[in-house]
């Protein structure tokens, strides 16, 4: 059984195909990164995935469940769990609160009280690594410490399926290896399967995913192990243009 | 189901302040009225904090609730004043029937208007209170715009001297429990998961979503327990007090005007803010109308604006960063 598939998803904003009849299964376990250059349709994809937008067309499961009309708030306590593109951090609160609030509403979120929930944050912001800013207002961490902020967040949820929306632009190659190594390690650890998106950072897809689904122009151009998918014409092609001569 | 004292230590202050009030009203003499028009304006505090502050919509529609709970008292008195021997139980009939009216009337506008967001939900909401002054004169429902005038049925239920001392204390001493109630709940809710989707739907609707959180069910409660406050202190502080209700005076928005200007000068979505909020305008409007007559108003707009400018968290939501990291911050929400 796919932890999540997607059959044929088409998401058309007007006249503008921004996902075009994209099909797609992870498994349980799995990391996949998604790659393909901006407007590639990744982050509408994502958006299908956990509720912000429905589709025009094509279905979404999830453990075998039809979620495809399922409002986002529903999707949440089942197992996705997402991070943003820009970091949506809920400003006047604290780190704490902020995620706690992932552990009080995510699959948890019959099972647990207030205060358990707090304590399941201090563990995850104490896992990123951001136990110096846990009393301090979210809104003026700065960009990374907001992205640290929202995977804990989003870790908080105990999801089985993350969603990671550009969790590595703006780093430095340093951090871009140490965030790498982290989502392996918890990759196992919390036996999760992930999906992470990525732009154009191919450190990072190369060092992360055994898996990549490139995307272009809101249609799947390749699905493949990582060596594969990045070594196709048809990859080369769209990152880099036609190549002259051959 | 263990609780932690510890979490309610910030209704001390609160408690505290309202304490005072009462005392000062009680012994100094001649500061019965003001004492309960401060804690009037306290409680309207109190009680559209719990929405205004902690969803971040604005309802300019609110006096609307405070009306209608004004009408369940009114019915209440005049219709069932012939059934003897209920005594005070027919305030309670009348504080329950101005509970349920605001909760209908709540269902009824945030069915509608909790749709929206933002400023729509704010534009959505200004024709509330006029359109129901209008729908009870139109449609001459509970006697139309002649009102209800029920001083005789007071004295009929419960005596002469009661019914004075319903008006001139007890109305009031009912203000101050409903601000303590308001305290109550709005800390509770800040404490619970309540409190916790609030904030997040706040400050980022969609995020809150993604993040599990049903925000319209959570508007709801929000919305539905600030109407039921306001509810009660139209029963309260206009039916009980004076005993009569007219549309026009019922469902005028200078009210709601008055309710955001008093959250805003303390702090929205704190706990102290309202009754710091509710002391100064209270004060400010007081002692301005007596030293400045007629030019009150011309004062009242740049001291208000000054404040917002200098506070813009309000002056509670100020002092509650300034404390951040002391003992204090137990104390100050």
């Amino acid at each position: 059984m796919a932890l999540l598939r997607l059959e044929n998803i088409t998401k058309r904003f007007g006249g503008l195909v921004a996902v075009d009849d994209v099909s797609l299964e992870i498994q349980e376990g799995e990391l996949i990164a998604i790659v393909g250059p901006n407007g590639a349709g990744k982050t509408t994809l994502f958006n299908v995935i956990s509720g912000v937008f429905l589709p025009e067309e094509g279905k979404v499961f999830f453990e075998d469940k039809d979620i495809t009309r399922l409002p986002a708030y529903k999707r949440a306590p089942l197992g996705l769990g997402r991070t943003f593109q820009i970091p949506r951090p809920f400003s006047s609160a604290s780190v704490r609160e902020n995620v706690a609030i992932g552990a009080m509403f995510g699959t948890l979120a019959d099972k647990v009280s207030v205060d358990e929930s707090l304590e399941i944050a201090d563990h995850y912001i104490d896992l990123v690594g951001l136990q110096d800013h846990r009393n301090k207002a979210a809104g003026p961490l700065t960009p990374v410490e907001k992205k640290l902020m929202e995977i804990a967040r989003a870790l908080a949820m105990k999801p089985k399926l993350l969603l990671m929306d550009e969790a590595m632009a703006g780093m430095n190659p340093k951090d871009i290896d140490e965030m790498v190594q982290f989502l392996l390690r918890l990759k196992e650890e919390e036996k999760m399967s992930i999906i992470a998106m990525v732009e154009h950072i191919m450190r990072a897809v190369v060092g992360l995913a055994e898996r990549v689904m490139v995307m272009h122009q809101g249609a799947k151009l390749v699905d493949a192990s990582t060596t594969e998918a990045l070594t196709d014409p048809k990859v080369i092609e769209v990152y880099l243009g036609h190549s002259e001569g051959d | 189901m263990k609780v932690n004292p510890a979490k309610y230590y910030p209704l001390i202050p609160v408690y505290a302040i309202y304490l005072i009030m009462f005392l000062i009203g009680k012994n100094m003499t001649g500061m019965w009225e003001l004492m309960a028009m401060l804690a009037f304006y306290c409680a309207l505090g109190q009680a559209f904090n719990i929405f205004l502050g902690m969803t971040g919509y604005v309802d300019f529609g609110y006096v609307a609730f405070m009306g209608v709970g004004t009408y369940g008292m009114a019915l209440a008195i005049t219709r069932l004043v012939h059934f003897k021997g209920l005594g005070i139980g027919l305030l309670i009939i009348g504080l329950c029937l101005a509970m349920v009216m605001s909760t209908l009337l709540a269902l009824a506008v945030g069915a509608v208007a909790l749709r929206l967001r933002g400023a729509y939900f704010a534009i959505a909401t200004i024709g509330v209170n006029e359109g129901f002054r209008y729908l009870i004169e139109g449609a001459k429902i509970w006697n139309g715009s002649e009102g209800i005038i029920f001083f005789a049925q007071m004295n009929e239920a419960f005596g002469r001297e009661m019914a004075s001392a319903l008006s001139t204390f007890w109305a009031d001493v009912l203000v101050l429990i409903i601000a303590a109630l308001a305290a109550f709940v709005t800390l509770h809710y800040m404490r619970s998961k309540i409190g916790y989707a609030l904030t997040a739907l706040r400050e980022d609707e969609d995020a809150a979503k993604v993040m599990g959180i049903n925000v319209t069910k959570f508007k709801i409660i929000a919305f539905i327990t600030s109407a039921i406050f306001a509810g009660l202190l139209g029963a309260a502080a206009w039916a009980i007090k004076t005993p009569y209700v007219f549309p026009p005076e019922v469902f005028e928005i200078h009210y709601t005007i008055e309710a955001i200007i008093i959250v805003l000068l303390g702090g929205a979505g704190t706990l102290l803010g309202p009754v710091v909020g509710g002391l100064i305008y209270g004060l400010s409007k007081y002692y301005l109308a007596i030293i400045l007559p007629g030019f009150q108003l011309l004062i009242f707009a740049p001291i208000i604006i000054i404040i917002i400018v200098l506070f813009p968290e309000g002056t509670v939501g100020m002092l509650k960063n300034r404390v951040r990291g002391t003992t204090l911050e137990r104390y100050i929400v």
